[in-house]
């Protein structure tokens, strides 16, 4: 490690934060009344979250900060029995039910929950700093829900780098972000592919009209359809995709604009200051250094791979991606990949559905391009029979009139 | 069923007592049925209720995906 990764001197401090349309600083954010520590910050906007953000950065105490919608009562009340106080987003304070010391510097995550109840993992401000080269002068979007790791990578970027201003979207404003952007001059923004794919999905041209130089992408399964589609509005911009999670950090950063990754990149020379990433039959394998806390060794991340030329593609979860019709196994993410691929696909949903015979047969739900004209379900067959085995071909598909999303900006694919 | 053999390309022959292999109804075939069935009912069909028999002909199909309907 070099003293530079291991810096969280606030040196964004006086970089420009827009948040609820109003044109602040870090420094001039408003302060939270004193936070008791640990706490568990729950906010309902985004200046809370920065706020309490730079309060642990400023006085080093314990923090898990989410957005109250996240955190259920029975939460609530593991984390109160963990030693948490609750600060609830009108201030009030649930004291901590366990009277603990408090661990200096901890912050706390929660895990987007894609594999269940959403899980606590531990880090530092600096385990969540993971840039840590010289940026170029930007200003961010910030459209992810407050307290995960995305919204956490970019508020480390703001806060402790030099010129990287924010603009904070609220999620009554995802709608209309790129609108919002367009107004502040944001040149760099980081979202799921979902959130993407709604931006093309309800504006093309308004997204097209935000002057983008970084576009990064992570969070779901990234495809080839997307990159290109963003590629074709934004061609000057550069286009990233970024493997990360709450437990072992940013471990895969992308910038040629394919999807997936060189298979030169598995089982490398170790070096401390880079991810170790490898393939166990046929499940992405991370040992990281920006890794969550008691995440040390090997991490076993539960995505499946696929072997594609020279690509390492990720095509999803193992427990939920794999669908067996009848003895033949397909991947979901496969057939998703190939859907998306159709030119008139926005968005693909690929799952399992029970079945006489054969036990599963495959299905998806599909959102359309409207500019495109009528696509028809035998158009998407046509399509599917001849780039898929025929049990892998999806037999039901449903036409949906938006993209699903959820709070995280995924969308269950 | 004559919309699943039109989605492959095929045509369902008039003759109840049609051979399924003859007329390249598979499996496959034989299962988005019973989910366009399940679709158009708004409703889980019991899969497990009719008890395991051959399916040889056009027929039993239709047969089945009755049974299916009333389990």
């Amino acid at each position: 490690m070099t003293s530079k990764r291991r810096s969280t001197a606030l040196i964004g401090d006086d970089n420009p934060v827009v948040v609820a349309g109003k044109s602040l600083t870090w420094r001039t954010l408003h302060k939270l009344p004193q936070l008791p520590s640990p706490a568990a910050v729950l906010v309902d906007n985004g200046a809370d979250a920065l706020a309490a953000l730079r309060h642990h950065a400023v006085h080093g105490t314990e923090l898990l900060v989410a957005t109250s919608s996240r955190v259920d009562e029975r939460m609530r009340e593991e984390l109160r029995e963990s030693g948490f106080a609750i600060v609830l987003p009108d201030g009030d304070v649930a004291p901590a039910k366990l009277r603990r010391v408090e661990e200096s510097g901890r912050a706390w995550l929660l895990t987007s929950g894609s594999t269940g109840r959403p899980k606590r993992i531990g880090h530092t401000l600096e385990s969540l700093t993971t840039v840590t080269s010289d940026q170029p002068p930007r200003t961010w979007l910030l459209p992810y829900s407050a307290g995960t790791y995305a919204w956490w990578q970019v508020v480390t970027l703001s806060l402790t780098h030099a010129q990287q201003g924010l603009v904070v979207v609220e999620p009554h404003e995802l709608e209309e972000w790129p609108a919002i952007a367009a107004a502040h001059g944001v040149t760099a923004a980081s979202g799921t592919p979902t959130f993407w794919r709604q931006a093309i999905y309800r504006d093309a041209d308004a997204l097209g009209a935000v002057p983008l130089e970084q576009i990064t992408l992570g969070g779901e399964p990234v495809d080839q359809a997307i990159l290109d589609q963003l590629h074709d509005l934004h061609p000057k911009a550069r286009i990233s995709w970024i493997y990360a999670s709450s437990e072992v950090g940013a471990s895969i950063v992308v910038h040629d604009g394919k999807a997936g990754f060189p298979k030169a990149w598995l089982d490398r020379e170790p070096d401390p200051d880079r991810p170790t990433l490898s393939v166990e039959g046929d499940e992405l394998v991370i040992r990281s250094p920006h890794h969550g806390a008691g995440l040390v060794g090997d991490v076993h991340t539960g995505d499946r791979v696929e072997f594609d030329g020279d690509r390492v593609l990720i095509t999803g979860r193992l427990d939920t991606d794999e669908i067996n019709v009848g003895g033949s196994k397909v991947s979901a993410g496969v057939v998703r990949n190939v859907l998306m691929g159709h030119p008139g696909v926005l968005w693909a949903r690929v799952f399992a559905r029970r079945a006489p015979l054969v036990g599963r047969i495959v299905a998806a739900e599909v959102v359309l391009n409207p500019a495109l004209g009528p696509i028809t379900n035998a158009d998407l067959v046509q399509w599917c029979s001849s780039r898929l085995p025929d049990y892998g071909v999806p037999r039901r598909i449903r036409f949906l009139d938006e993209i699903p999303q959820k709070e995280t900006l995924k969308s269950d694919v | 069923m004559g919309e699943v053999m039109t989605a492959q390309g095929r045509m369902l022959p008039a003759d109840d007592a049609a051979d399924l292999r003859e007329i390249g109804f598979r499996s496959l075939d034989f299962s988005e049925l019973a989910l366009r069935v399940e679709d158009e009912l708004g409703d889980e069909l019991n899969f497990d209720a009719p008890g395991l028999r051959r399916i040889a002909t056009v027929g039993d199909v239709l047969d089945f995906i009755e049974q299916l309907q009333s389990a």
